[in-house]
């Protein structure tokens, strides 16, 4: 009896129904705002930029930043979200699993409070996220590896004590425009955001994403567990110093131009398991993707409720996605 | 093919093994047997290399096994350990490719024709053909462990150890998971190292018996030789008796305090 190879076709079915979703999403977040442009009109000026008419001005000074930063942070997200929960085989692990948005947090709060320039806030939130993920890995270490026990440990501690310091430095602020502000950072947000902030960020994500990819053949095998990897030849200790950097150095990248957004690295690793399996090579791409959509379908959302208003987009997403994600993950067992 | 020289090990800073020298040689099971803490997994584990020496030397085919590289020394050694948790929504083939691992260059994110083949090969070889695409999850003990040692198999390791593979198995499986180790020994040429709890099954399947015990190796020779009632005695505090079978089998058991045997 001579059984069929495995074929990948559902899972590559899968992934191409994603990238479709991704394209057809960042289609009309480009077309929603002020000025409302028909498919025809922004495929256009995709193809054929022409920055002399007002449609060339707005939509590749305006929509297509947003939008591809938009993408930037939600990809970032979620391969993080995927990294993290991959290496520690937990499904309850976020990307600022190793402190990088709580000591962002911290720095953006004493910063704003030190009257720090605006334009300088973004560096500012991405040594401070970099530098928490140096000091909670390193409180990880054991030996030549990293315990998960003290990662989980030692992020959610320092976490914890930049919460503190926030929430001292919002209550003791003499000016009320001072905690507006640290309060709108915490919300998360990409108002007026241009390429100069994506320039910046898509660099360090690149390098992220780079380093992600190139972890994915091994990440499979420590889906046997440590022993069975090691067995395997996999050099356990570099992964998980590779996983750690990966996901910090992206998580740092988004949380530089966005601030905080929440629940996009827990619930895009969720979905995209269930999209295409487990196989990490197909995951960590497929996490991108779908991470990419959700925070552009999110943002765009949160500037075209009220304009020209726009809501937190971390606020946003915790309001509505949370209540979605929880239908979608429950309802199975009533069925 | 391996040899283990002046082997000491210690486990949480404590020496649980010293002076241990012996050698596995191609075409060959050898078992290693011994009471619960003898350093029987261990010892294996140092053998596959994952384990750091106190004092002496292991080499497999002349080469210090901690002198190859990672990926290179799983393409020599598989080592199959005790039962762990079961990967998620894995199918049998793509725990048995996974054994490609070794032979892949990061950078290769696909499998190439001979790895392709090597699965085939290794599913053939296990008799996996009929599970080869049902979910791992949903195989029973006994042919989960036959899809660790596929995996092994896909690896094209020359030597294989496999720590206690039988130790939640009935009398069936343990009869197919030993007589599969047997014939890549035999018929392939492998090494085969094995632990056993069971000193019979041991004595049935194995070439020869390496006896762990008084924290070093008591002997390592055929179980004719190596069942001895006063050391077996010894080393496991409780009265041995041991039978020779006309056939050649031997048989070592456990005398119940109150039975009186002839």
């Amino acid at each position: 009896m001579i059984s069929p190879r495995r074929s990948y076709r559902s899972e590559l079915v899968a992934l191409a129904a994603a990238l479709l979703v991704a394209c057809a999403a960042l289609t009309w977040a480009i077309s929603v705002g002020a000025v409302a442009f028909p498919f025809g009109a922004v495929l256009a000026q995709v193809v054929h930029p022409d920055l002399s008419t007002q449609a060339g001005r707005i939509l590749w000074e305006i929509r297509i930043p947003r939008v591809a930063i938009a993408s930037l942070v939600g990809a970032s997200l979620g391969l993080a979200g995927m990294l993290l929960q991959t290496m520690l085989r937990n499904p309850l692990v976020d990307p600022y699993l190793t402190g990088t948005s709580a000591g962002a947090a911290c720095a953006i709060a004493i910063g704003i409070a030190a009257g720090v320039a605006s334009a300088a806030l973004p560096l500012l939130a991405f040594v401070a996220a970099l530098a928490t993920a140096l000091i909670v890995a390193a409180l990880a270490r054991t030996g030549t590896g990293i315990s998960h026990e003290r990662l989980i440990l030692a992020g959610i501690s320092l976490s914890a004590l930049f919460a503190g310091v926030v929430t001292l430095v919002i209550l003791l602020s003499p000016r009320a425009s001072t905690s507006l502000s640290i309060l709108a950072w915490l919300g998360g947000s990409l108002a007026g955001r241009g390429w100069s902030d994506a320039r910046v960020a898509s660099i360090y994500a690149a390098i992220g994403v780079a380093l992600a990819l190139a972890l994915a053949p091994m990440l499979n095998g420590l889906r046997f567990g440590e022993a069975r990897a090691r067995a395997l030849g996999v050099d356990v200790d570099r992964v998980q110093w590779g996983v750690v950097g990966a996901a910090s150095l992206l998580t740092a990248a988004a949380v530089s131009v966005s601030g905080i957004v929440g629940f996009v690295g827990l619930i895009v690793p969720h979905v995209t398991r269930r999209f295409v399996g487990n196989d990490a090579r197909l995951t960590l791409v497929t996490s991108m993707i779908l991470g990419a959509v959700l925070v552009v379908l999110a943002d765009t959302i949160a500037r075209s409720i009220d304009p020209p208003l726009e809501l937190p987009l971390g606020v946003l997403l915790s309001m509505f996605g949370v209540p979605i994600f929880i239908y979608l993950s429950f309802r199975r067992r009533a069925a | 093919m391996i040899a283990i020289d002046a082997v000491a090990l210690a486990y949480g800073g404590c020496r649980i093994l010293e002076d241990v020298t012996f050698t596995v040689r191609a075409g060959d099971v050898l078992a290693i047997v011994g009471p619960n803490g003898a350093g029987k997994s261990t010892l294996l584990r140092a053998i596959a290399g994952a384990q750091p020496l106190d004092a002496g030397r292991i080499t497999f085919e002349g080469r210090p096994i901690a002198a190859f590289a990672p990926q290179e020394r799983s393409r020599n050694v598989a080592l199959i350990e005790a039962e762990g948790a079961p990967p998620e929504g894995l199918l049998v083939e793509d725990v048995v490719a996974a054994g490609r691992l070794p032979h892949r260059p990061w950078w290769r994110w696909s499998s190439s024709e001979g790895d392709r083949r090597a699965v085939d090969r290794a599913i053939a070889r296990t008799g996996l053909a009929p599970l080869r695409n049902r979910p791992f999850a949903e195989l029973s003990s006994g042919e989960r462990q036959r899809v660790w040692i596929a995996m092994a198999v896909a690896q094209d390791a020359r030597a294989f150890l496999l720590d206690e593979p039988t130790s939640h198995l009935d009398i069936k499986h343990t009869f197919e998971t030993l007589a599969l180790a047997r014939r890549l020994a035999h018929e392939d040429g492998g090494a085969v190292v094995v632990v056993l709890h069971d000193l019979n099954v041991a004595a049935a399947f194995a070439d020869r018996i390496a006896l762990l015990g008084e924290r070093t190796l008591l002997a390592c020779d055929t179980a004719a030789v190596v069942f001895d009632e006063a050391l077996l005695a010894r080393v496991y505090g409780i009265p041995i008796a041991v039978r020779h079978e006309p056939n050649g089998a031997v048989l070592a058991f456990a005398v119940p305090p109150s039975r009186v045997v002839s």
